[in-house]
């Protein structure tokens, strides 16, 4: 089944139909390893969610909403889904849906990347839809296109529609670790500011830019909206990520980047759906929500009975029970089958076995006096008798022994034998070793010929294929498992022959993880983790909730923390940019350019870095003033100095894409604190006074800032700052000398 | 639920109303010391009514009998005066003055008169600003039902009222006037129409460039509107407990942009509640409220909501398991702020806290009765005087032949000359305007005198002030300042204005008719003068 992939017939053929056709792309890759181990041998669009993996839900929901032609963008195991899409029903010719796999390069870490793909093999030329590969939805995404068209037509700069559905702050599809704040315009639903909010490091405050209400006097601040990640883009959001390099994210660089560019012009509005029901396997944690959530048929008419994604048939009994039809499955008079529980063809559950909550897979053994709740075990998996496993999800083809214990939050990968007697602790992680996994891959692959019907040669060549491609990644991360095996172990009790291979509990050791930063760090994805209540978090959580707010000055507490984090912040990148600011000011220096000149060229830098304008600042005041000679023991002369230099370049200040004083005088002050030029402040500020390039109520504003006083900096640049600041409340208080007689105090007497 | 103002004494009082009548410094010259007699702000007359009349009618329509005005000491004469010979008689207000001075130089600090006069205030009030002139689709009682409502249902410890200011067309007053104070982005929730987050000055302070709101707030309340077009009407009903915060909360100035935003605060901070608890358990321990505590309904309501929101952020998603929450049952309500907000579509409501704000307020009122004849035409001695009917002409005024006016209000006693053309000005009471004037777009204050010939343009005066013969002055303020002291001193320095203060009228109300005649006397004066002028 050779994929047409060439973008050129595509391209023909689009614009031979025009924009009839409904195109979607599929990013089937998810770009982090939170299913890992379950994902080492699979992608995860290929987990079953309800026994039909989760690519085929997207598939279902895509025809739902009327979508003709289906891009799916993939990269790890790529083999293993196209084989799954060939075997897909919607692969079958009269299916009305044309599917095209596109193989992107391994070096696609991100959405982004995945974008620019997407972007250089032209696959699209108009509106499309933009999902991942593992989206549950029953939404009618055609009215969404119907509505992004419409306003198309009338404003060209609508780029892009997300749809985010209504629900509640704590909604459980609604991830604690990953959801945000959406700013949206009350009538037009323009989305106006997007701020993500991570559960850890816990956000206190969502900053809202002030100029968006200049604009939109009416707004609406939804914390309560669930991100479908159902986009509707219109051809040229590709060509955004292929013009913006630093893009990894869809939200958090992509939407932020276009929202808050003051030169893209570009709009995203929102579709806020009232009904309907979408939402993204995103992590462990939601993985249990929506299946839940398809068990109580919120996901109707996508549930086990009628259009199952996979074609299971499934009887619904009271209760939301539902059990394959057709007299396969083993059910002993003794066992009891609790509500929400689904149970897949050819199973056989033994004597007073009982599942409550959980889905069990096809071909699934369940021994005697065994307890399941809350769990997810998929295909082929053999339970021995008086085991308990509680709100874990047990790969395929797993066997876990007799009188074993399986703690919530487990991860148990393909294949693993564990037992008997075992007893894993919750959250335990555990993946097939390496060296016995050769005899897996033979069991787990008749597994799948056996339920995934024949057609053996062509699939098998393609599944070695995505193999051997993975191999190198999965390596490194399972040889930095095995190191540490030992002391990983000694905590556990496998039980004799297993063949696990135990994963790390902790932040994850690997350093390319990056997981100090960003929304993968080790706390926060415990948010995502299944059944993991995170009970202490919380509890912190909430003191520090009411230490900050217990006293109205702890408004001012706050400070101290966010000039702590700014500085931190110009880490990486930042240095990088400052060190390029220096090398244009320099020569501009020493050439002698233009203001204006050397203006453009710094707009120019920052553009390429994509940096704030306050670092920009930081670095023109900071060649300024590192550039003025220190005049021994000759005030007049040293004010001369000073004269000269912002008399030549001061402008230059004020010449860099905005101007803002009060910023100007707090990095004039933190560069001459941090330097041996803090006498120098006094002498400078008054020039740039002289010069308009501040003036009065700049100093004024600056001086009120709870920062300017050296609140929150380092002791060591504390007594500088406040020196500099002592400084200018002299000067202020000779503006006040000169005006006194003209003060003007015109608030209301109310 | 509206009571009616003959309400049986017995009734034990529900609310009293607290006006504050300040010194209208966004007002002045308007407002700038005639002589030794203040200029109370309270006392504007806006369309011929004093400012105060409309918020007093405003305070009786809704009930309310219970009035305490406080003023400052310089203002207490005169505005005791007014109330004592013009509202008594006609109303069955009980009207109590009590004077304040703050410095005036250090500001303004609404908070504390209210310290200073807490032991005057028993029960649950009303602040209001003398200012304010709300539309009469907005009647007190809208907010007092809110608040009624609110307190009882939701333990809400305060209501405010919030309109929809009018966008004004920039250019249509001078810079210098002041255009209608900026609106206040505020944070609300629709469904509870409560007030969450104002945007204070502090706040824009502190971040100029970014709205910061709590992720407490929007956690509490996940759907909320952030507006920015709507202006604070400053009037507030509040329990009687705020009043035991503002003495313990005593850094607070303002009441505005501290007290109503630390109290918006209290509705998801749930440390501050924790410590405020004790005077706010006072505050919601009314019978009523006791005897909702014993009805399930109200129980599930408040307290079923709180512990399934805390334990289900506890238990993540898992249907909440009734753990026992002290918290919860200690805070069972909110202590909210109300909110009622007024759109602008029912009839525009304004602040008059400025010079753009009383041309506004008065081109308005102009604009409403253009169909209700003028009851009483001045009295008229020539013809030929054209007078448009959107004026408003004041009694004893005495206009002379071929004046023509238009959109103007003119107060009482004033005498307009001969071939006078006045176009949308508001020109206080005991006004003299000589022959041949002619005056567009100008506030006059009181006792303001226009020589002959004069031509002024977007001009505001002072009161008493003289205008010479013949200028021609555009978008000034005319302050006798102006010529006298140094320039951009103060004009509420009494001192500053004595000269003029002691030859003419000592007190603006007590005697109008020796005014009156002293006036008459100068506009004689004048109006032989201009004859000779143009002869």
């Amino acid at each position: 089944m050779a994929p047409r992939s060439s973008a050129s017939t595509t391209k023909e053929k689009l614009i031979g139909g025009e924009d009839e056709v409904l195109q979607a792309i599929i990013l089937a890759d998810s770009f982090n390893k939170r299913f890992k181990p379950l994902t080492t041998r699979k992608p995860r669009c290929l987990l079953p969610i309800c026994n039909a993996p989760l690519l085929e839900w997207t598939f279902e929901s895509l025809a739902l909403a009327g979508v003709k032609e289906i891009f799916v963008v993939c990269r790890s195991h790529s083999g293993q889904v196209k084989a799954a899409i060939a075997e897909s029903k919607w692969s079958k010719p009269g299916s009305g849906i044309k599917i095209t796999t596109i193989l992107t390069a391994k070096e696609t870490y991100s959405p982004g990347d995945a974008m620019r793909d997407v972007y250089t093999r032209g696959l699209v030329t108009s509106d499309f839809v933009l999902v991942a590969g593992d989206l549950v939805s029953n939404v009618r995404i055609d009215e969404v296109v119907r509505v992004h068209k419409e306003r198309r037509k009338t404003n060209k700069d609508a780029i892009m529609t997300m749809v985010v559905k209504e629900s509640g702050v704590n909604h459980r599809t609604r991830s604690k670790g990953d959801s945000a704040v959406f700013v949206l315009d009350a009538e037009t639903s323009e989305c106006l500011h997007y701020e993500p909010v991570d559960g850890h490091p816990k956000k206190s405050t969502v900053q809202i830019p002030r100029e968006i209400l200049a604009e939109h006097p009416e707004l609406e601040i939804r914390n309560d909206l669930i991100d479908c990640c159902i986009d509707v883009c219109s051809a040229e959001v590709p060509s955004l990520f292929q013009d913006n390099f630093d893009y990894l994210d869809l939200r958090r660089d992509f939407v932020h980047g276009v929202l808050t560019s003051d030169l893209l012009m570009k709009n995203i509005h929102c579709y806020v759906l009232k009904e309907g029901y979408a939402a993204r396997v995103k992590d462990t944690k939601s993985y249990d929500a929506i299946s839940k959530d398809i068990l109580s048929r919120w996901t109707f008419p996508l549930v086990p009975d009628d259009n199952h994604p996979s074609g299971h048939v499934y009887e619904h009994l009271r209760g939301n029970k539902y059990i394959a039809k057709g007299d396969t499955v083993t059910l002993s008079r003794t066992c009891k089958i609790g509500n929400n529980t689904l149970i897949g063809s050819s199973t056989q559950v033994y004597d007073n076995a009982i599942i409550t909550g959980s889905v069990i897979g096809r071909h699934c053994v369940i021994g005697n006096g065994t307890v399941i709740r809350g769990s997810y075990v998929f295909d082929g998996t053999v339970i021995g008798p008086n085991c308990v496993i509680e709100q874990s999800i047990i790969g395929a083809g797993v066997s876990i022994k007799e009188k074993s214990t399986v703690m919530k939050g487990c991860l148990l990968g393909d294949g693993v034998m564990v037992g008997p007697g075992a007893k894993i602790e919750a959250f335990e992680r555990l993946s097939v070793k390496p060296g016995m996994e050769v005899q897996m891959d033979v069991e787990e692959d008749s597994e799948d010929e056996d339920e995934d019907k024949g057609d053996d040669d062509s699939e098998e060549e393609v599944e070695e294929d995505g193999l051997t491609e993975d191999d190198t990644e999965l390596d490194s991360d399972i040889e930095e498992v095995e190191k540490i095996q030992d002391t990983l172990k000694a905590k556990l009790v496998l039980g004799r022959d297993s063949n696990a291979l135990v994963w790390p509990r902790g932040p994850i050791l690997d350093d390319d993880e990056e997981d100090a930063e960003g929304p993968d760090n080790f706390t926060n994805q415990r948010l995502v983790r299944l059944a993991d209540n995170c009970s202490d978090l919380a509890d912190s959580d909430s003191d520090n909730d009411s230490d900050a707010s217990t006293d109205s000055n702890s408004d001012s507490d706050e400070i101290p923390i966010e000039a702590g984090g700014a500085s931190l912040l110009l880490s990486q990148p930042q240095t990088e940019f400052k060190r390029e600011v220096k090398l244009s000011l320099d020569r501009a220096f020493e050439e002698g350019h233009s203001v204006d000149n050397a203006a453009v060229e710094l707009k120019t830098l920052r553009m390429a870095s994509n940096v704030p304008l306050v670092h920009v600042r930081t670095g023109v005041v900071a060649a300024i003033v590192d550039r003025i000679p220190i005049v021994e023991g000759n005030p007049g002369e040293q004010r001369q100095a000073i004269g000269k230099m912002i008399g030549r370049w001061g402008e230059l200040i004020n010449r860099i894409g905005g101007i803002d004083g009060v910023e100007t005088v707090t990095v004039l002050q933190a560069q001459c604190a941090s330097s041996k030029r803090v006498a120098l402040f006094g002498p400078i500020l008054v020039a740039l006074y002289q010069q308009d390039i501040v003036d009065e109520d700049d100093i004024r504003g600056w001086h009120e800032l709870p920062v300017s006083q050296g609140v929150g900096a380092l002791l060591s640049e504390a007594e500088e700052l406040k020196r500099c600041w002592t400084v200018g409340s002299r000067m202020i208080e000779q503006f006040d000398e000169q005006e006194s007689s003209e003060e003007d105090d015109d608030e209301d007497s109310e | 639920m509206d009571l009616t103002t003959s309400t049986d004494s017995s009734v034990p009082r529900e609310f009293i109303a607290v006006i504050l009548a300040g010194y209208g410094s966004g007002l002045h010259p308007l407002t700038s010391d005639l002589g030794d007699s203040a200029c109370p702000k309270a006392l504007l007359s806006i369309a011929n009514k004093p400012m105060i009349d409309y918020t007093l009618d405003w305070i009786e329509q809704g009930g309310v009998q219970d009035v305490l005005i406080i003023c400052p000491s310089t203002h207490r004469a005169a505005i005791s005066h007014y109330i004592d010979s013009e509202i008594s008689s006609s109303s069955s207000l009980r009207i109590n003055i009590q004077t304040h001075d703050e410095d005036e130089e250090t500001g303004v600090g609404t908070c504390a008169p209210f310290r200073a006069h807490a032991h005057r205030i028993t029960e649950d009030f009303i602040v209001l600003p003398c200012d304010f002139v709300p539309p009469p689709s907005l009647p007190l009682s809208k907010l007092l039902n809110k608040f009624r409502t609110d307190t009882v249902t939701d333990g809400a410890i305060a209501t405010s009222c919030w309109f929809e200011c009018k966008s004004s067309e920039k250019g249509s007053y001078p810079e210098e006037w002041d255009t209608p104070s900026s609106p206040v982005p505020i944070v609300w929730h629709k469904p509870s129409q409560s007030l969450l987050h104002v945007d204070s000055s502090d706040e824009i302070n502190r971040n100029s460039d970014e709205l910061e709101l709590r992720m407490s707030l929007l956690n509490s309340y996940p759907s909320s509107k952030l507006s920015s077009k709507n202006q604070d009407s400053g009037v507030y009903v509040c329990k009687r407990n705020v009043l035991d915060f503002l003495k313990q909360k005593s850094e607070f100035e303002s009441f505005r942009d501290e007290m109503i935003p630390w109290l918006c605060k209290m509705q998801y901070q749930r440390g501050k509640r924790a410590k405020y608890s004790k005077a706010l358990e006072n505050a919601t321990s009314s019978t009523q409220y006791e005897a909702l505590r014993h009805s399930t309904r109200h129980n599930q309501a408040g307290i079923i909501i709180q512990s399934q929101l805390e334990s289900e952020s506890q238990a993540n998603g898992w249907p909440g398991s009734p753990t026992p929450d002290d918290d919860s049952n200690s805070f069972p309500s909110t202590f909210g702020v109300g909110l009622v907000l007024h759109e602008l579509a029912d009839g525009p409501a304004i602040r008059v806290n400025t010079l753009a704000a009383f041309a506004e307020i008065n081109r308005f009122f102009l604009s409403q009765i253009p169909l209700q004849a003028n009851k009483e035409k001045p009295p008229t001695s020539e013809q030929r005087i054209q007078v448009s009917t959107d004026s408003i002409i004041g009694d004893s005024t005495t206009l002379d032949e071929r004046t023509t006016i238009k959109k103007t209000v003119i107060g009482k006693h004033c005498k307009i000359g001969k071939m006078v053309k006045l176009t949308g000005c508001v020109i206080l009471d005991h006004c003299v305007i000589e022959d041949g004037c002619k005056l567009d777009n100008c506030l006059l204050g009181q006792s303001t005198k226009v020589g002959a010939k004069t031509e002024l343009s977007k001009c505001v005066s002072q009161p008493g002030y003289e205008v010479a013969a013949g200028e021609s002055i555009k978008g000034e303020k005319l302050q006798s300042s102006d010529w006298t002291a140094a320039p951009g001193s103060s004009d509420e320095d009494e001192d500053d204005d004595d000269e003029d203060g002691s030859e003419e009228d000592a007190d603006n109300d007590d005697d109008e008719g020796s005014s009156a005649d002293s006036e008459a006397g100068t506009a004689k004066t004048g109006a032989t003068a201009a004859p000779n002028k143009s002869e």
